[in-house]
C-alpha cells in the first residue's frame, strides 16, 4: 500500500489536535477539514467538531465536497450552530483550536490573507480573512499550515499586511495587546512541521523526502532548527483508508501543486501516538 | 429599522430591485456558495444601480459579478472568492489591483458587532482582536476606547444599517414571512440591522406552510418579496438544489479576462431576464440539479 503527500500532511494536521478540544475550521480550508475528521475518527474521538461555514456540531458527511458551506458538511449533526453563537464562543476564549493558513507566513506566525504587496494597491488580491482578524486573537490555540512552502513566497521575513494575529506584530505581543488566545501552536507545510517555543517558528519534524537545506532555501526569515528534529510521525493504514473514506472525492489534493502529488511513500503499521505530528 | 406593517408584501423581480437605490448600503444575504440573492443581483445590474456600498461576510459570485458590471464603489466584505477549489475572484481581484474599487476588508465578527450595535440603537460596541493587525489601515472610523471597569484598551466600531439587505429564500408568503435553511450566516442580524429586507424566494406559499417549516425573518421585517425560482442560482438553496460548480467554473474561467465577463454579462444577465437566464443555463440542467436528494451517489455527482 502506498500513499501520497495530501494523505500524510492531513494526518500531521490531525494530531495537533488534543483529544477533548472545541476545534474549528475556516472555510475555503479541504486539509483542515479532512484532518478533523480524521483525528475525530482515531486519536480525538471527545473533541466537539465545528464544521466549518456549517457550524455544525460532530456532522458525519457522506462526502467533503468543494465548497465550505454545503448541506452535505451538516450531513447526520443534531444541531448547527448559528453564526453568531459560534463567534461569541470563539471571542470569549471557549474554542480551543482553529486551523489557519496564509499566503504569507512570518516567523511569529502572522498571516497575510488579504493582499500581496499590501493595500490599497495590492499586486494580487487575495480573497480575505473572514472572522480570523478577530478570532485568531482569542481562540485557544492555532494550528497553522501552507502547501506552498516551497515556492519560497510563503514562508517570509514579513507579511505585506498583518490579518491574522501570530505571536507577535509590530504593534507587540499577544500580551501586550491584551489578547487571550494562545496563538500559533505548529506550523504544518509540505516540507515539515514547526512548533513555536518562545512565539517563533521552529523546525521540529520533517517529511523524510526533504532536507534541512530544502527547507532553509524555501524560509525566508532565519531557520531555526530543533535539537531533537524528527521525521513527521507517519500515518497508519488504518489513518490512509479513513482519509480516502472521509474524503472520497479526494478535495485535500486540491490544495496541493501538481509535484508535490508524486510523493509516494510506503505504509507501515506502525501505532501512532496522537501526541505529536 | 422601521417595522413594514403592510399585509401584501408581493411584487415582481423589478419591482423587488427598484427599492435599491444608487449609492445605496446593501448587505448581501446567504455566503460561499449558498443561498446568494443572485437574481436580485442580476436584476440591479440589468437596471443600471451604480456605486453601491456592498456588506457581508464571505460571499463569491454575487460580489464578483456586481464588480464585473460596475455596480460597486466600496467593498466591505471578509472574504471574496471562490475558495480552494476554484480560486480567487476574477473580477474582484482586477478591480482592487487596479484601485477601481474602495475596498475596505472586514471580520466576520466585526460585521456582527457593528450589526449588533445598530439593532441595539447604541452608537458604538467593542469587538475583539483587529489590534495588532493591518484591518485598520482600511477603517478610518474605528476608534479605541479604555474600558471604565478593567481598564483594557478595546476597539469599537460603529453601527452599520444597511438601506437594504437582499435574500433568497426557499419559501415565504405573501404577508413577507421567510423560512431559511441553515447557515443562516449573518441574515438574521442584516434583517434586523436593516431599514428593509428585500427578498426572492424559491416559492410563495400559504402563511401555514412557512409556520409549519418555521418563520426564521419575520414578515415585519420585510418590505418587499418575489417568487423567483433559481433565483440563487449558481448557489445553492437547499432543500430545492446544490450549488452548479459546473456554471461556477465556467464563469470564474470565462472572467478571467474584461472581455470574457462582459460576455457573460451580456448573455446571462444584460442581454436576458430571469426567464432567459434559465433558458440559458438549461431548463434540464436545473430539473437535474434538483434530483440531488435521489440518493448519496446522485448528491456526490453534484460536485464531480
Amino acid at each position: 500500500m502506498t500513499y501520497g503527500i495530501d494523505e500524510w500532511f492531513v494526518t500531521a494536521l490531525a494530531r495537533t489536535i488534543r483529544d477533548g478540544e472545541v476545534t474549528f475550521h475556516g472555510f475555503a480550508s479541504p486539509c483542515a477539514q479532512v484532518a478533523m475528521h480524521l483525528a475525530k475518527r482515531t486519536h480525538a474521538p471527545r473533541m466537539l467538531l465545528i464544521e466549518g461555514a456549517m457550524y455544525a456540531l460532530d456532522p458525519t458527511p457522506p462526502f467533503i465536497p468543494p465548497t465550505s458551506n454545503d448541506a452535505s458538511l451538516g450531513h447526520g449533526a443534531s444541531y448547527a450552530m448559528r453564526f453568531e453563537e459560534f463567534f461569541d464562543a470563539a471571542v470569549r476564549g471557549d474554542v480551543d483550536r482553529m486551523f489557519l493558513s496564509g499566503g504569507q507566513i512570518d516567523r511569529y506566525g502572522n498571516a497575510n490573507v488579504t493582499a500581496i504587496g499590501g493595500m490599497p494597491r495590492p499586486k494580487v488580491k487575495l480573497g480575505g480573512g473572514g472572522g480570523g482578524c478577530n478570532i485568531s486573537a482569542t481562540i485557544g490555540a492555532l494550528t497553522l499550515w501552507s502547501t506552498n512552502h516551497r515556492s519560497g513566497r510563503c514562508l517570509i521575513e514579513a507579511c505585506d499586511f498583518i490579518t491574522d494575529l501570530g505571536h507577535r506584530t509590530p504593534a507587540g505581543t499577544r500580551a501586550e495587546l491584551g489578547y487571550t488566545g494562545g496563538g500559533p501552536q505548529w506550523l504544518v507545510t509540505e516540507l515539515g512541521v514547526f512548533d513555536f517555543p518562545d512565539g517563533s517558528a521552529r523546525l521540529r519534524r520533517l517529511f523524510p523526502d526533504t532536507t534541512v537545506a530544502e527547507v532553509r532555501a524555501a524560509t525566508g526569515f532565519e531557520l531555526v532548527v530543533a535539537d531533537d528534529l524528527g521525521t513527521v510521525e507517519a500515518p497508519s493504514e488504518r489513518d490512509i483508508a479513513l482519509i480516502r473514506e472521509i474524503d472520497p472525492l479526494g478535495v485535500r489534493r486540491q490544495e496541493f501543486r501538481a509535484a508535490e502529488l508524486d510523493r509516494r511513500f510506503d505504509a507501515h503499521a506502525g501505532t501512532p501516538t496522537g501526541t505529536v505530528p | 429599522m422601521a417595522f413594514h406593517t403592510a399585509q401584501d408584501m408581493r411584487t415582481d423581480l423589478a419591482g423587488a430591485a427598484a427599492h435599491v437605490t444608487d449609492g445605496a448600503l446593501v448587505a448581501l444575504g446567504g455566503g460561499l456558495s449558498a443561498r446568494l440573492p443572485m437574481a436580485l443581483v442580476r436584476q440591479l445590474i440589468r437596471d443600471g444601480t451604480h456605486d453601491l456600498h456592498v456588506i457581508g461576510s464571505a460571499h463569491s459570485i454575487d460580489v464578483d459579478l456586481l464588480v464585473a458590471a460596475g455596480a460597486l464603489a466600496v467593498c466591505e466584505e471578509s472574504y471574496v472568492g471562490f475558495e480552494q477549489d476554484l480560486g480567487l475572484a476574477p473580477a474582484f481581484r482586477r478591480a482592487a489591483q487596479a484601485g477601481d474599487l474602495d475596498v475596505r476588508e472586514s471580520c466576520c465578527d466585526t460585521l456582527l458587532t457593528q450589526l449588533r450595535a445598530a439593532e441595539m440603537g447604541v452608537p458604538f460596541l467593542p469587538v475583539r482582536g483587529i489590534r495588532g493587525t493591518d484591518i485598520p489601515t482600511l477603517h478610518p472610523e474605528y476608534g479605541e476606547v479604555t474600558c471604565p471597569f478593567t481598564g483594557e484598551t478595546l476597539v469599537v466600531v460603529p453601527p452599520l444599517r444597511p438601506d437594504v439587505v437582499l435574500l433568497h429564500a426557499p419559501l415565504g408568503d405573501a404577508a413577507g414571512n421567510l423560512h431559511l435553511e441553515q447557515p443562516y450566516v449573518l441574515d438574521e442580524r442584516f434583517a434586523m440591522a436593516s431599514a428593509a429586507v428585500v427578498a426572492t424566494v424559491e416559492r410563495l406559499t400559504p402563511t401555514t406552510e412557512v409556520v409549519a417549516a418555521g418563520i426564521t425573518i419575520p414578515a415585519h421585517r420585510v418590505a418587499a418579496v418575489a417568487e423567483v425560482p433559481y433565483g440563487a442560482h449558481p448557489s445553492s438553496c437547499y432543500p430545492a438544489h446544490p450549488y452548479d460548480r459546473a456554471h461556477l467554473a465556467a464563469y470564474v474561467a470565462q472572467a478571467a479576462t474584461p472581455d470574457g465577463a462582459a460576455a457573460y454579462l451580456e448573455r446571462y444577465v444584460r442581454g436576458t431576464d430571469e426567464a432567459g437566464y434559465r433558458r440559458e443555463v438549461g431548463e434540464e440542467r436545473l430539473a437535474a440539479l434538483r434530483e440531488w436528494d435521489v440518493s448519496e451517489p446522485r448528491w456526490r455527482k453534484a460536485f464531480a
